[in-house]
């Protein structure tokens, strides 16, 4: 019989610990999502084969879930990133106050999202909140935010974005920080202006930073749960229900643990996909092997 | 009565009882301390009773030795965690908050039966019996399905009722007679028409609040409540046997009823109602239409949880709010209760159970009552009728009120007649149901769909949930 290399045996541990923490608890989840799970006295199993997957591609409450998700998706990450590049470029160009500047644009990254759901809901409240009398008085929008479907979207969208575009521009700066300066010099004593030198040689030299950052945010913006359950739980008319949400009330609301295995699994495979997306394009230019 | 049996039958309220007194506590007096040393864990939704109890734990000690840990949350984090402690089979929380809707009916087998306690000659028993309960709430907090099983006894009684500004019903009420043809001052005959008129009205001359009235209509548990009011009032309801289903549950309701043409016709007000109602209702639970309430200048009425009376006479509103019933519909008045009773978990050792059996019987002895009443850390509602006899409890009634909760007696009252009370079907699957209502209605409300149309696709999850399509 072969024994074990040394590096395998030296892997064995690490490798038990991630067998506990993740394979486990992976392959419970999909045992899950081809049973009926009941909570009560203690977990049972009922085989249902594949009646909660076929729930998951038949049923419109999930697909409608998807379709806000990607809407989201697709705007949160899509404004953190064109915001947090911009502000990037421009704290970049500081010459005094870098530090302070950065210092304050990092500050909403900081606060939990539970607390910047209850900050949101807050200041848009019709009753007391500072932004909704702005709009109000002003004439901008009389109606309520939270309250109304397209505007209850833009709300949680714009929470988020406030909240995690700093996370962007830090993440963008450290790409311009090590940018070759003797890159940008000889530009500029061949006389290219800043437009040309930002889309000739900055955006390309930190492409690679750029898409990590997309990643990340991606990531976060799949699962994102925390400002929604707290300013509009969903509502109105379902407006703001993401999958996360969906799958948050389908696992502990109605206790459904065997389908919300399956939303579950989903997500994850939806994630996956958008990783490995983002790494194709990594590996494109290089930067990751 | 031995020394402790007597300091116990004081504690619960029984000196001077009679033959009504418990007849365990005076055959041992060593039975509430049987006990001693034992540390319970009370999980709790954040309600003014558990915050009185949690701040007056002491006599309980002390008649005990027995320590309590009160967890207190939001209900939905607490459905949450019950139901992965009665899944875990652990018992770490021996004493449970019990929501009738979201507890006990889908997991009553998680709880304890409580007549074998009560029964149990080693132990105290329900001071005054469960007859002092009221006896709607007895029913709807404490039992499923059997008529004869107590799974949680009566802790809390929060019930919607009509809050209006007295002030400006008295200030516009002669002009109000004029234009609208009749008198707008909420009675015992005012109905759901006449409620939309006066919040009408008051949109278009009143300057003193932006609008009429105000609703819990977030698309939560709040709107489902606020709905079902008007539901019944114009005669529709989610079942056949709608009381009976309320009242006692029910294992197999039978198809939904949302798709009859007398729950359109509530669906169908309820939606022009809210098309005057302040615009913040749609993003507004109980606490958001309270806080705008409280605000003052935003909203002349409400239908709100009667608890918060206590928050609103001690506000810059106090004594400037009257309170009613919710107005009739053409078939009926109904206010939805929304009490809980506390029960034991099944889980949990023999021993740990009667030790939190002996905090049941404290917690809703008619003394404890009264204290979590008056009590400055919370401001409860009690579930027992003697305690609405007590002569302080009576006095409270009346302003200056050291007891706000109590002015609304009249309105509360009324609603927990039995051909009053709300009572939302208590089925094993109502979490489910209860989101595909106000789903369905919030639908309604943001223009997507139809009264019709939502009311026929609310029945249709209903029966899915159900099993009974």
């Amino acid at each position: 019989m072969m024994r074990p290399s040394f590096g395998a045996r030296m892997m064995l541990p690490a490798l038990l610990l991630l067998a506990a923490l993740s394979i486990f608890p992976f392959l419970f989840i999909v045992w899950m999502s081809f049973n009926d799970v009941s909570p009560i006295g203690g977990l049972s199993f009922d085989w249902v084969g594949l009646e909660n997957w076929t729930n998951l591609f038949t049923d419109p409450d999930v697909r409608s879930s998807w379709g806000i998700s990607a809407i989201y998706f697709v705007a949160t990450v899509g404004l953190e990133m064109a915001i947090g590049i911009a502000v990037a470029l421009l704290v970049h160009e500081l010459i005094w106050g870098k530090n302070l500047a950065i210092s304050l644009l990092l500050m909403p990254m900081f606060i939990a999202p539970v607390i910047v759901g209850l900050l949101g809901r807050f200041l848009v409240d019709p009753t007391y909140g500072l932004y909704a009398w702005v709009l109000n008085t002003t004439g901008l929008y009389t109606q309520n935010i939270l309250g109304s479907k397209g505007p209850a979207l833009v709300a949680v969208i714009l929470m988020d974005v406030w909240e995690w575009t700093p996370l962007v521009t830090i993440i963008v700066l450290a790409g311009l920080a090590s940018m070759p300066d003797e890159v940008l010099e000889a530009a500029r004593v061949d006389g290219a202006n800043y437009w040309q030198r930002l889309r000739l040689i900055v955006l390309p030299l930190i492409s690679g930073i750029v898409i990590v950052a997309l990643l990340i945010r991606s990531m976060d913006a799949i699962r994102y749960f925390d400002i929604i359950f707290i300013t509009t739980n969903g509502g109105p008319a379902d407006s703001t229900k993401i999958i996360p949400i969906r799958l948050y009330e389908t696992a502990f609301r109605f206790f459904d643990l065997g389908y919300a295995a399956a939303i579950g699994l989903s997500m994850l495979a939806f994630s996956i996909l958008v990783a490995n997306l983002f790494l194709r394009m990594l590996a494109r230019q290089g930067l990751a092997r | 009565m031995s020394g402790a049996g007597l300091a116990g039958a004081s504690l619960l309220g029984l000196a001077g009882c009679g033959g009504e007194s418990s007849q365990s506590s005076s055959s041992s007096g060593g039975m509430w301390k049987q006990y001693k040393g034992t540390t319970l864990n009370f999980i709790s939704e954040n309600t003014p009773p558990t915050a009185a109890i949690a701040a007056n734990l002491k006599p309980f000690k002390d008649l005990t030795g027995i320590d309590v840990k009160v967890t207190q949350m939001e209900l939905g984090a607490l459905v949450e965690k019950v139901a992965l402690d009665f899944g875990s089979g652990k018992g770490q929380y021996q004493i449970i908050y019990a929501d009738p809707y979201q507890v006990l009916a889908p997991y009553y087998q998680g709880l304890a039966e409580l007549n074998d306690f009560d029964d149990d000659d080693s132990l105290p028993s329900i001071p005054k019996g469960p007859g002092d309960f009221i006896p709607a709430q007895l029913d709807a907090a404490g039992k499923f399905v059997d008529n004869e099983t107590l799974y949680a006894l009566p802790y809390d009684a929060p019930t919607m009722i009509w809050m209006y500004r007295k002030d400006l019903f008295e200030k516009y009420g002669d002009q109000m007679k004029q234009d609208l043809g009749f008198d707008p001052m909420p009675s015992d005959s005012s109905t759901w028409d006449q409620y939309y008129q006066i919040a009408k009205w008051f949109n278009d001359n009143a300057s003193e609040v932006k609008y009429g009235t105000g609703h819990q209509a977030k698309q939560y548990d709040s709107l489902m409540c606020d709905f079902s009011n008007i539901l019944w009032a114009y005669g529709g309801d989610y079942f056949n046997n709608g009381n009976k289903v309320g009242r006692l549950g029910s294992d197999d309701p039978g198809p939904a009823l949302l798709d009859q043409p007398k729950s359109l016709e509530g669906a169908d007000f309820y939606n022009k109602l809210l098309g005057i109602a302040h615009p913040g209702s749609t993003s507004w639970d109980w606490s958001g239409v309270d806080e705008a309430f409280r605000a003052g200048n935003e909203i002349a009425m409400t239908p709100n949880w009667h608890e918060f009376a206590a928050g609103i006479e001690t506000s810059k509103l106090g004594g400037k709010v009257g309170y009613a019933k919710l107005p009739k519909g053409p078939a009926r008045t109904s206010d939805m209760y929304g009490g809980t009773g506390i029960g034991i978990n099944n889980s949990a050792s023999d021993d740990e159970q009667r030790a939190a059996w002996l905090f049941l019987v404290w917690a809703t002895s008619p003394n404890s009552q009264r204290m979590e009443l008056f009590s400055k850390a919370g401001g409860g509602t009690p579930t027992r009728q003697s305690v609405y006899h007590m002569p302080d409890v009576k006095k409270a009634e009346k302003r200056p009120s050291n007891a706000p909760n109590m002015l609304t007696a009249d309105a509360v009252f009324k609603a927990w007649e039995p051909q009053n009370i709300g009572l939302r079907p208590k089925i094993k699957e109502w979490n489910k149901c209860d989101t595909i209502i106000f789903t369905e209605v919030s639908k309604m409300l943001a223009g997507d769909k139809s009264p019709e149309q939502a009311m026929k696709d609310a029945k249709e999850g209903f029966d899915r949930a159900i099993g009974s399509a």
